[in-house]
């Protein structure tokens, strides 16, 4: 699994980089960056509560190909 | 033509019911220095508050994702003229603490799970108000989201005129009487105090119970904090809301051709909504206060000034929207800044995107067309942060 942001819904409301800041980064464009993609353990549960807070859905775990 | 706007006249009643005129005329030399706030309309606002006004996308873009040199704390009027408030005149630390608190009542998933009652609400009010001409406002625009938000806070959603006349005078800054205003204000937080109390002897399931409930690291919430918020919530999520579903009927009844369209296609209504969002924001502009020397667009703003951010004229800058004037629903609508962008982007965004969706399925599924009733809309000029209608008279027709 892996933690990826759908662009497409992105729009920049910055509430991953600002509250999760372990895990999302503002890149250069504005829009966020993952920093770590298998946040494993406690790290695996503020993903969880950053996809559930981002305001566009746009944050997900993505099934590996 | 547009009648001559002057820099200082952004606060009048005249740009207030009709801002685009103004940007169109001063969006290219901005930023500039204005009279946000005249003197003697508020004991301690001995002198007019002058501030930069920011109406260019690419300067408030910058101000919005630049938090630290914009601050959001340390505005002149608080105290004098609202409360202290959490979040909006708020900056990190507490903002963060108290962001990551409140979000989770927002969610997409809660606001989902909620669709269902709203609609029945919304469905409610509809069958209420009746045949021929109707004041939508009145009849809907206005109840609609504060019982939602009512519902959400746990208060009773009846009073809903008491909660109108409460908002509108803490909006209704350089045009109502001091006094009138911070008694409505002063009514509006004892009233809340009440409920608070009340939710500490008996929780519910709802946002006073987990506010008084609520630990931040290992702290409980302060009462000014409880107070401030409920006040913010039952402002921010009415006054807002009203204005957007008013402004998406506004532009519906001008086009009968794109109510067909969107008959045929529901999948367009979000697109509606965004493009509405852009082309008349229901918050046009908010401030912040610069915490260092700083230059926008090669003009310098010292260190203390106040800037005002105008989302509403940098949703029509032609540099990022072209024809910024047409309502289009085939432009990339992500990057408008209508909730604004970065940490303070709008709690309440998915509440208002999901009433705006359910009133418009609602009326699709009812209505064969909509148009203006006789004697047309009449624009608020209360309040300079937000643009909506008072009274917008529409012919629904079966």
């Amino acid at each position: 699994m892996r933690l990826v942001i759908n662009y497409k819904k992105c729009r920049r409301a910055a509430q991953c980089s600002y509250l999760h800041p372990e895990l999302f980064k503002v890149g250069e464009t504005g829009a966020p960056v993952v920093l770590v993609e298998q946040p494993g353990g406690e790290l695996r549960d503020a993903a969880e509560e950053a996809i559930e807070l981002c305001p566009n859905g746009a944050i997900s775990f993505e099934e590996e190909k | 033509m547009d009648t001559i706007i002057g820099a200082d006249e952004l606060s009048t009643r005249q740009v207030i019911s009709d801002p685009y005129s103004a940007y169109r005329q001063l969006r290219a030399q901005s930023p500039f220095n204005y009279v946000d706030f005249p003197a003697g309309k508020i004991p301690g606002i001995e002198t007019p508050l002058r501030a930069w006004a920011l109406m260019k996308y690419g300067d408030v873009y910058g101000a919005l994702r630049d938090h630290e040199t914009f601050s959001s704390a340390g505005n002149p009027l608080v105290g004098k003229a609202f409360p202290p408030l959490v979040l909006i005149l708020d900056d990190p630390p507490r903002h963060t603490r108290f962001r990551r608190l409140v979000n989770k009542a927002f969610t997409l998933r809660r606001i989902e799970a909620l669709t269902p009652w709203i609609s029945g609400v919304a469905n409610e009010l509809l069958d209420e108000a009746g045949r021929g001409e109707t004041d939508i406002v009145r009849h809907y625009t206005i109840p609609l989201p504060i019982k939602v938000i009512a519902r959400l806070m746990g208060i009773p959603g009846e009073d809903y005129e008491t909660f109108k006349r409460w908002s509108d005078a803490f909006l209704s800054l350089v045009t109502m009487d001091n006094t009138e205003r911070m008694r409505n204000i002063q009514e509006a937080l004892e009233y809340f105090g009440k409920m608070a109390v009340a939710r500490r002897a008996h929780g519910a399931e709802d946002l006073i119970t987990a506010l008084v409930e609520a630990e931040i690291e290992g702290e409980k919430l302060e009462e000014w904090e409880i107070l401030g918020f409920c006040l913010l919530l039952l402002i921010a999520g009415n006054e807002t809301t009203t204005n957007l579903i008013g402004n998406i009927l506004n532009v519906l009844a001008a086009r009968p051709e794109l109510w067909q369209m969107l008959r045929e296609n529901r999948g367009l209504v979000e697109t509606v909504i965004e493009e509405t969002l852009r082309f008349e924001s229901p918050v046009q502009r908010l401030s912040r206060t610069a915490t260092r020397d700083v230059e926008v667009s090669g003009v310098k703003i010292p260190k203390g000034d106040l800037v005002t951010v105008f989302f509403g004229s940098a949703n029509r800058d032609p540099n990022e929207f072209p024809n910024p004037d047409e309502f289009r629903l085939d432009r990339d609508l992500r990057n408008h800044v209508a909730f604004g962008m970065g940490i303070h982007y709008c709690l309440g965004a998915p509440l208002a995107r999901a009433e705006a969706k359910i009133t418009l399925n609602a009326l699709l599924d009812r209505f064969s067309a909509i148009k203006l009733g006789g004697a047309g809309g009449t624009r608020q000029a209360l309040s300079s942060v937000v643009f909506g209608f008072d009274l917008l008279p529409l012919i629904f027709q079966r």
